[in-house]
């Protein structure tokens, strides 16, 4: 497969998520419509708000918050030349400043990067990772970090977590309305309404935040995929990366920090261990995305 | 009435795509620009670094002259060079000659050994490593200028942004396209 087939195919498949998302802003408001009538609607500003006010402070310090989540260090280049040189390399051929680098005390192997822009980003590994991989296959891990901050996947997720929350919040002061301050039902001629909109309504304020997360988590996993196909347009080596996921597939040891706020930025999720389900996984499953790279090999 | 404000809502979309188009045929020729400099600062580090290389080398062997002439010649080309054919036709020159010294010192176990030997060696790798991402930014930059040149709609604009197609950077060797890989 051309990598760079595969990179518009999943731009275009996560614009249409967040289509998507947007669509599903509108359906919420329907409801809320179609239920509480015009009354109803005065509340999408809090929480839209509410949801800006709480995703987008962590996203502007992005940086700095995960590095103090995570307890990583930064280093200089002097202080792991050979590690400085490996990531200035990538960023040349992507067109990227060189980002911070900072090393995390852990014997998982791993690696993230995040920042609200390409001048503030950073990228980190474990001391796990650096052990572990040879050149070729850091080269692989690096390009698909660095492919993170070209994509601007920090602003992409912060978009998809802002949407989410408000609609998780729209939801609830929704249900709570409905439960405390029935009232207002009366102020919109409820009745001459069709119930059958009544009903499908209140079932979509009920389910909103669910479809919300697995639209978000939907995005995260194209977003990875997308990053995977745009480290082989950096390195045209898909042998580094596709032998670095070999090496974490082999490995059974899980990052200390695995707070679901932080799970989907590392490039192996830490939540993998756990039995959850496909749609609640915020990266393709390892298998998958071995297979893609494969395929791209069999083409150089 | 309402005919009329639709075909002045229409007009304006079409100007704003075109002020669009023709400025992404001039970001993409400034694009270009800056990655043919970035080349050029690479090839400078790298040669930069080879006058230490060749004193190095010599200490350990020194009746490799053969070898060194053929590094100090292309080197001295190299710093000549202006066109993107002419840097191009030098860098795969000197690309060349280095490789024939570094298979040198395969040879020489002590000059291997040596730290300054060592360090220089990293320098020189991640140095090639860079010249070649160097390489392929720019190439990659020249692909979107000249599509974008060439296909409908841009290409209405291309008198209009003054702007050329460049040409690829293209190395004579095709093994050069490949850095030298160290393994740690």
């Amino acid at each position: 497969m051309d990598f760079r087939k595969l990179q518009s195919a999943n731009k275009l498949k996560s614009t249409e998520l967040l289509f998507g998302m947007a669509l599903l802003v509108g359906v919420v408001i329907w409801a809320l419509l179609t239920y509480f009538g015009k009354t109803g609607v005065g509340v999408v500003p809090f929480a839209v708000g509410i949801a800006l006010l709480s995703v987008w402070g962590s996203y502007w310090a992005s940086d700095k918050i995960v590095l103090t989540m995570t307890g990583a260090k930064l280093i200089t280049e002097a202080d792991n030349k050979q590690l400085y040189d490996l990531v200035s390399e990538i960023c040349i051929a992507a067109g990227l400043p060189v980002p911070k680098i900072a090393i995390v005390e852990d014997n998982a192997p791993n690696a993230f990067a995040t920042g609200r822009n390409q001048d503030h980003a950073v990228i980190a590994f474990t001391t796990g990772i650096l052990r572990v991989m040879d050149r070729e296959e850091l080269q692989g891990v690096t390009a698909h970090e660095l492919a993170h901050v070209a994509n601007r996947d920090t602003l992409v997720s912060a978009i998809a977590a802002t949407t989410a929350g408000a609609l998780a919040l729209l939801s609830d002061f929704m249900l709570r309305m409905m439960i405390f301050g029935g009232g207002n039902r009366r102020d919109n001629n409820n009745n001459d309404q069709n119930p059958l909109a009544l009903v499908a309504s209140l079932v979509v304020i009920i389910l909103a935040p669910l479809a919300a997360l697995l639209l978000r988590l939907a995005i995260s996993r194209k977003r990875e995929a997308l990053a995977d196909v745009t480290a082989v347009a950096f390195t045209r080596n898909p042998t580094g990366l596709r032998r670095a996921l070999e090496v974490l597939a082999a490995d059974n040891t899980v990052v200390k920090q695995k707070s679901t706020a932080v799970a989907h930025i590392w490039i192996e999720s830490p939540l993998d261990g756990s039995k959850t389900s496909q749609l609640f996984s915020t990266h393709p499953p390892l298998a998958t995305r071995i297979a893609t790279l494969r395929a791209m090999e069999g083409n150089s | 009435m309402k005919v009329l404000v639709l075909v002045l809502v229409v007009l304006v979309i079409l100007a704003l795509l075109a002020v669009m188009s023709r400025n992404r045929l001039v970001r993409a020729s400034i694009s270009v620009d800056e990655a043919f400099a970035q080349i050029e600062v690479q090839l400078k580090r790298r040669s930069d670094l080879i006058p230490n290389l060749v004193e190095t080398v010599k200490g350990y062997a020194a009746h490799e002259s053969s070898t060194f002439e053929a590094v100090v010649a292309a080197r001295a080309k190299a710093t000549t060079a202006t066109t993107v054919t002419d840097v191009a036709a030098a860098d795969g020159q000197l690309t060349q000659a280095l490789r024939g010294l570094l298979a040198v010192t395969e040879n020489y176990p002590d000059l291997k050994a040596s730290t300054n030997f060592l360090s220089l060696q990293e320098e020189l790798s991640s140095t090639e490593n860079k010249v070649s991402f160097a390489r392929q930014f720019y190439n990659d930059n020249v692909r979107t200028l000249n599509s974008a040149i060439k296909t409908f709609p841009s290409s209405l604009f291309v008198k209009s942004a003054g702007v050329t197609t460049k040409p690829f950077y293209e190395v004579d060797d095709p093994q050069d396209r490949k850095a030298p890989q160290v393994k740690f």
